[in-house]
């Protein structure tokens, strides 16, 4: 998958945001949506919210995870764990980036929150690193990570099963097989 | 008609439509447009967007859009001029003008269907009331008929005594309608003598921007523009910016306070603009400080920059400040920070003694990212420099629109590009206002200064654009001024010829207003310029929507000049 997809999908969200105009529910194939009044929060979807942003007619309330002590306790647990904790919303990466990106104003100490998540990414990147190369180098069978979420999953899963797959084709090819006579001149 | 509720008499008619923006060329209506532009964007309203120079690219977007607009935006264009009689618009079109030129043509303001203005009314407008203009034809006529009709069903005696009343009375009236005819004359002469300007139309949409509760800082950071631009080119008094400045003032407060507030600050990424008591150097802060001191106006005019003396007095005032020469040619951001943590009271104390007194000056600067950090005049030169770019890439509105790009934040490479053009025209106008004044260039013509580029002069081609040839006016007055001993002289104004377009045999011709200590920046050339093309049967063209902005042909330069010393004499 594109990391535009996995961004897509998180677009489904729903996040918080209080509306300064005024309209009736709207229904939509996904859902209903609404009623906005203006100055009443209500919960709408991410990509909704985002374009609602931009044309000035809203102001985001920023979910209750993304604030300073909860990120900061979270990076250090992860920090500490060999494994992967469990994350605030299995798109945090994806929520983090749309949200400042498009609505930091709205946001508290929003440049220290973009520091901690990313800290949080990296640890658990560099987990998913070692845990791929113990993998290859005793040669498992299969493995079993909990708690990773999509985005985690995309950026290696490509390189991960293509790697692995070249792998065999060159360990078959080693193994002495029937019509594998080496040439000589 | 003016507009009293921006929002309802014009936002809510035209966010159905879609409408033709006809936007001039100039920094303060493309601040203008972009607000206008944002607005749009919120409320999905369809529209185009025409850049206009002059008065014939307008009328020609006009013909060409007629059929598919019926509501047509105008921004800092025609308002001085009798719209409907040259465009000639059908019955249900309408025109909301935006214009900081005035005077306002009377028939724009007494129309009541399709001519709406969106000025401010607190702006002294002086407009003459309507009775003193406009009289209605048919009570004339009415009369005539009725006394004529008396006069058939009497006595002849008494007809006779009736008919000499009645030619009295015919006579008297006529004699009262010349008189009003010539009282109208004069009452519209004096309105239409002068040209001047009013506020920047950059606020204006701002300001319906906020009765919309729609501002939002970009916006805010716009009109700060096109107002500073205003001041940059000198068409304001010192007094209605103060007062602008301070209104602004308000709304930056509003819009910034929780820079302050520690805990819950925003992201550096976020836009911030603060007022500042700064520097009148222009660009300094992306030049070196020596750079920017000789190539802002009023430093090199005041210390006379041109001549050897004047450069001994730059090295005083910057010894007498201890700033080391070596610091001073650096680029500013490389400079010591000891030095420039106490640069702007350092400067003034020494200006003061140099006879600089106004050498800081209320202006706002914006701040986003780490490395961003623009003054407003910053933007007004990169931006106007951008629009008159000579070298030609592309179709006409390239210029225009990379002009307009430059504006967004996310344009920064854009902006770049204009800070460089900025400091080549700068220094181009330097050199040749030098040039001018050590050659002797400027003459006196009797009620007028007359200076005139030639052919070869070094990079005159910059100089064939209106804003630019303005701007070098103007430096070249202040320079003139503070160089001449002749005392009549320093109260004349000026009026600057520079050849336009070699092929055509044409000279762009500019007169500004005397530079004085409390000028009101009222400028007569426009009518002037008119009735001398008027007298001599001269090709000229008056194109620009500034009235004294005229081109002509270069053979009928010297007769023209000929009529308008004997107008002005």
């Amino acid at each position: 998958m594109e990391p535009a997809e996995v961004e897509f999908l998180a677009e489904k969200e729903l996040v918080t945001i209080v509306p300064n105009f005024s309209l009736d529910r709207i229904h939509l194939i996904g859902g209903d949506l609404g009623p906005f009044n203006p100055g009443l929060p209500v919960e709408v979807p991410v990509w909704l919210a985002i374009n609602l942003k931009q044309r000035q007619k809203c102001r985001l309330i920023p979910p209750e995870w993304m604030d300073v002590g909860k990120l900061e306790e979270i990076r250090d647990q992860e920090r500490k764990e060999d494994t992967f904790t469990p994350m605030p919303s299995p798109y945090y990466m994806e929520l983090t980036k749309l949200l400042l990106n498009y609505a930091s104003d709205n946001i508290p100490r929003a440049d220290e929150i973009r520091t901690l998540v990313k800290d949080t990414w990296d640890t658990r990147m560099a987990k998913l690193r070692l845990s791929a190369d113990s993998f290859v180098r005793q040669q498992e069978a299969h493995a079993k990570l909990d708690n990773l979420t999509l985005m985690e999953i995309n950026t290696t899963g490509t390189f991960l099963t293509q790697a692995l797959d070249h792998m065999y084709k060159l360990r078959t090819n080693l193994q002495p097989g029937e019509g594998s006579h080496s040439q000589e001149f | 008609m003016f507009v009293s509720d921006c929002r309802r008499e014009f936002y809510d008619l035209i966010v159905t439509q879609r409408v033709l923006l006809l936007v001039a060329s100039d920094v303060d209506a493309l601040c203008a447009c972009k607000i206008l532009q944002a607005l749009f964007q919120c409320d999905h309203v369809q529209y185009t967007l025409v850049p206009v120079a002059g008065w014939q690219e307008l009328e020609t977007a006009f013909l060409e859009h007629k059929d598919q607009f019926k509501y047509f935006v105008l921004i800092n264009c025609g308002a001085n001029v009798d719209l409907l009689e040259i465009l000639q618009p059908e019955e249900d079109t309408y025109f909301f003008v935006c214009d900081s030129h005035r005077p306002i043509n009377v028939v724009n303001v007494y129309n009541d269907t399709q001519i709406k203005l969106l000025v401010k009314q607190e702006d002294d407008l002086d407009v003459p009331a309507y009775d003193d203009i406009f009289r209605d034809e048919e009570e004339e006529e009415e009369e005539e008929e009725d006394s004529e009709k008396e006069s058939d069903g009497s006595e002849p005696l008494e007809k006779r005594r009736r008919f000499e009343e009645e030619v009295i009375e015919r006579t008297m009236k006529r004699r009262q309608r010349r008189e009003w005819e010539a009282r109208r004359r004069e009452i519209l002469f004096d309105y239409e003598q002068y040209e001047y300007h009013g506020t920047s139309s950059a606020m204006v949409m701002f300001d319906l921007a906020w009765v919309m509760s729609k501002d939002l800082n970009d916006m805010l950071w716009w009109a700060i523009v096109g107002l500073t631009d205003q001041w940059v080119q000198d068409k304001i008094t010192q007094m209605k910016y103060v007062t602008d400045i301070g209104i602004l003032q308000r709304h930056v407060s509003r819009h910034n306070h929780r820079n302050e507030d520690e805990e819950n600050s925003l992201s550096i990424d976020c836009m911030r603009i603060a007022f500042e008591y700064d520097l009148r150097l222009a660009l300094y802060q992306h030049w070196s400080l020596y750079e920017s001191l000789c190539n802002t106006c009023y430093t090199s005019a005041s210390l006379k920059l041109w001549s050897v003396q004047g450069q001994k007095r730059l090295q005083e005032f910057l010894a007498d400040m201890g700033l080391p020469l070596k610091q001073v040619k650096q680029k500013f951001n490389s400079m010591d920070m000891s030095l420039k943590e106490n640069l702007r009271e350092m400067i003034e104390e020494s200006a003061n003694k140099f006879g600089m007194k106004d050498l800081r000056v209320q202006t706002f600067s914006i701040h986003f990212g780490f490395k961003n950090k623009f003054s407003a005049s910053d933007i007004v030169y990169a931006t106007t420099s951008l629009m008159e770019n000579i070298e030609k890439e592309g179709p006409e509105t390239t210029n225009f629109i990379k002009a307009l790009d430059s504006l967004s934040r996310g344009n920064l490479d854009k902006l770049h590009q204009g800070l460089d053009l900025a400091k080549k025209q700068l220094r181009a106008i330097q050199q040749t206002v030098a040039s001018c004044i050590c050659t002797n260039l400027v003459i006196s013509q009797g009620p007028f200064l007359y200076c005139s580029l030639m052919e070869g002069t070094p990079d005159v081609k910059l100089f064939s654009k209106p804003v630019s040839l303005c701007l070098l006016s103007k430096y070249l007055l202040k320079s003139f001024v503070c160089s001449t001993k002749n005392k009549r002289c320093k109260l004349l104004p000026l009026v600057m010829a520079a050849p336009m377009d070699v092929e055509q045999g044409t000279v762009i011709m500019v007169g500004i207003p005397p530079e004085t200590e409390s000028s009101d920046k009222k400028n007569f050339f426009g009518r002037a310029f008119e009735k001398a093309a008027e007298s001599t049967s001269s090709r000229t063209l008056h194109n620009h929507f500034q009235m004294s902005i005229i081109e002509l042909k270069t053979e009928d330069r010297s007769k023209f000049l000929d009529a308008l010393i004997s107008l002005l004499s």
